[in-house]
């Protein structure tokens, strides 16, 4: 038997996420592992790395438009699914990997939770994929331009939590910790001029 | 290669010949100012023969010798504390001297072949890092080991307002840019520059970096614990 894909929820209505669990349980292929009222309640007590978060977006900071991964932390292999009670703007759902409305069907949404879930060829190519995301090579760019976090936090209209968060991920990947050193890097890769500094 | 999974266990009984296995236990004697041609003299007695406290002769030879060993300052007395600063500065001028003037021309060789933009970078990365390495090895000389040499000679409480927990906060990390400089050679210089010129520049680059590590060790958990039981 394989074993079943993990869900964690992300929902402040106990009614809604009770019921969530239900029907995302009944067909027997996912089990939900953690349910959290609040993003701090997630930030705060998350551990494991589940196959697909489900979040309602009002849990997540107004006005902040990062990417939802980002803000959750979640691994390139876990699907981040938002959790709708009335038609949201696309704009809304885009960065989301699908969007499952609470007026749903059980078929429709083990379907939409089928179709989201990596292949573990997929989850091996995440796991390997240490390239910088285009997000990533904006804030390096503004990093070895000489920005402060406050700065940059201002321009992409970012919490600084986020930028540093960034900032972790793009020395992590890199391997360059320094800003001489992510210079050197954003000049090598032309993500800036010579004559920018 | 230093032969670090299978360290011997040593003891002040040992051979003095028995434990020089690898080019940085070589290094240790050099610093100590011990002179080779042990014939079989144990290391007790070596150490004896050059007025150097054995204890403190074992925990430096075995921060180098065993993998992740950490040193305490048991049996260590305010006599060996000139004797550690000794050890500290010569490896200084070891690096100032000889060590960082060749990593600096294998830098040099490796960037010739490279396009102008990268080679004025990285030639202004390595600069500013040499500048960052003599300000750190300066404060130590100038501030730090006077300061420390002074208060090993004198019983009475020091005068002076510094005080070696000043050194532990002001102590700053020269290993960040190196690690930085290794990985731009490994992974993003531009193909113009030579293989085996990165290879030796690597080379050297894992060879300072086992001796920061060990000279820190040395400093953070001998050093430091060691003065301030004096303070």
């Amino acid at each position: 038997m394989s074993a079943k894909h993990k869900v964690t929820i992300i929902e402040p209505s106990e009614i809604v996420s009770a019921g969530l669990k239900q029907l995302v349980e009944y067909g027997g292929n996912f089990h939900v592992v953690k349910i959290f009222k609040s993003l701090q309640d997630y930030s705060e007590n998350q551990n494991g790395n589940p196959d697909i978060i489900l979040v309602n977006p009002s849990v997540l900071p107004l006005g902040d438009n990062t990417d939802p991964r980002t803000l959750l932390s979640a691994k390139d292999f876990t699907a981040v699914v938002a959790i709708y009670y009335a038609p949201y703007d696309d704009n809304t759902i885009r960065n989301y990997n699908a969007g499952v409305g609470i007026f749903s069907t059980q078929e429709q949404i083990e379907k939409k939770l089928q179709s989201v879930l990596k292949t573990p060829s997929d989850k091996e190519q995440d796991d390997n994929s240490n390239e910088l995301s285009a997000r990533e090579c904006e804030i390096l760019t503004a990093v070895a331009k000489g920005k402060t976090n406050k700065e940059i936090a201002d321009e992409f209209n970012l919490s600084i939590h986020t930028v540093i968060s960034h900032r972790k991920n793009i020395s992590h990947k890199l391997g360059i910790n320094s800003i001489a050193g992510l210079t050197i890097y954003a000049v090598m890769n032309k993500l800036l001029d010579v004559e920018d500094f | 290669m230093d032969n670090k999974t299978n360290a011997p266990t040593f003891s002040a009984k040992t051979k003095m010949s028995e434990i020089i296995t690898s080019s940085s236990l070589l290094s240790i004697i050099e610093r100590l100012n011990i002179k080779l041609g042990f014939g079989e003299a144990s290391i007790n007695e070596i150490c004896r023969r050059n007025n150097l406290s054995t204890e403190l002769f074992l925990k430096i030879c075995k921060v180098y010798a065993v993998e992740s060993f950490v040193p305490d300052i048991e049996n260590l007395t305010r006599e060996d504390i000139p004797e550690i600063i000794g050890y500290l500065q010569r490896t200084h001028k070891y690096w100032t001297e000889s060590f960082f003037p060749n990593l600096h021309s294998n830098i040099h060789i490796m960037l010739e072949s490279c396009d102008g933009t990268s080679k004025r970078m990285l030639n202004k990365f390595y600069d500013d890092y040499d500048e960052e390495i003599k300000k750190h090895l300066d404060y130590e000389e100038n501030t730090v080991f006077p300061y420390i040499l002074s208060l090993s000679k004198c019983e009475q409480k020091n005068a002076n307002s510094y005080r070696i927990k000043d050194f532990e906060e002001n102590h700053s990390n020269i290993e960040e840019k190196l690690q930085d400089l290794k990985n731009i050679v490994i992974k993003y210089l531009p193909e113009s520059a030579s293989q085996q010129s990165r290879i030796n520049v690597l080379n050297e680059i894992f060879k300072i970096e086992d001796d920061l590590n060990k000279h820190s060790i040395i400093e953070n958990k001998i050093l430091i614990p060691l003065v301030s039981k004096f303070e």
